[in-house]
């Protein structure tokens, strides 16, 4: 055990140990890959019933999607919670962002839907923040790329009409904004778990 | 110039290691901790109870998924003393 450190040692020891707690997050890929797949499905759905009458259920795929997603997210957060070796107080920040947008989306939707417009263009530059912030807060360029996509996605959105066009738009950007990070971070965590 | 002196408690490699990694977290559990610092059990185990004698960590001993679980968490007097020093360190390398 050595027990003369210099100065200098000290330092980039105590440097060196506060970088790499201040990196173990918890696993957070899976909500991204979950979503990412979910929401896709959900737009998807959508664009294939948009002809039916919005009451009988055009709105059912986002609802199914947002249950789904829901109760597959709190399960897989009570196990990965029992299961967590460390706690670090970003993950706390992290959580409440993504609860206080949940929250923010909810409210649009209701406000939206009472005015008779889609809240989708609204949603998915919303969708910019939490992402955007989550990769900043992780230092994850993926996810700070991310959040960009889908504030570019949501203001293009609100310039068109056509189904289609909004479609492709949206996917696109759940594949680079929420997928394709998500596959990243996981690469990175399970590199993370065997080092 | 005097310098400060150096806690002799904190100015082991490892128990600086694990003072570092806890100051950064809420709360880490031993193999987070024995994972970080690259320590063997044994070791580990020993500089965690001189932390815990000093009052500098909290130790809470829990079950996770039927095995025993070590939980450490920095105590106030923790923070103060790890501050302290890394004033101290500081103040030699500024000389």
């Amino acid at each position: 055990m050595n027990t003369d450190l210099a100065p200098e040692q000290s330092l980039k020891l105590i440097e060196s140990m506060i970088r790499q707690a201040k990196r173990s997050f918890q696993r957070l890929s899976f909500y991204f890959l979950l979503w990412g797949v979910l929401l896709i499905a959900a737009m998807l759905a959508t664009y294939l019933l948009r002809d039916m009458d919005p009451a009988t259920g055009k709105g059912a795929p986002w609802g199914v999607a947002g249950f789904a997603g829901g109760f597959i997210s709190m399960v897989y957060g009570a196990r990965q919670g029992r299961r967590e070796r460390v706690i670090n107080a970003m993950d706390g920040l992290i959580g409440w962002l993504w609860a206080s947008f949940v929250i923010t989306m909810i409210i649009t939707i209701a406000v939206s839907l009472a005015a008779h417009r889609d809240p989708g263009p609204m949603i998915t530059l919303l969708t910019g923040i939490p992402t955007f912030m989550t990769g900043r807060i992780m230092r994850f360029r993926p996810l700070i790329m991310g959040g960009v996509i889908f504030w570019v996605a949501g203001a293009v959105m609100h310039f068109t009409q056509d189904a289609f066009t909004i479609t492709m738009i949206y996917c696109a950007a759940m594949v680079l904004g929420y997928i394709l990070p998500g596959l990243l971070l996981k690469r990175m965590e399970d590199g993370l778990r065997t080092t | 110039m005097a310098f400060a002196p150096l806690d002799p408690l904190l100015h082991n490699q490892l128990r600086l290691a694990v003072m570092s990694l806890l100051v950064a977290v809420e709360e880490g559990d031993f193999n987070f901790l024995l994972e970080k610092t690259g320590a063997t059990r044994g070791n580990l185990s020993v500089q965690i109870t001189k932390l815990k004698e000093a009052g500098y960590i909290e130790v809470k001993k829990t079950f996770k998924e039927n095995y025993p679980n070590t939980v450490c968490r920095i105590s106030r007097k923790g923070i103060d003393a790890f501050e302290a020093y890394v004033k101290a360190i500081r103040g030699y390398l500024s000389k």
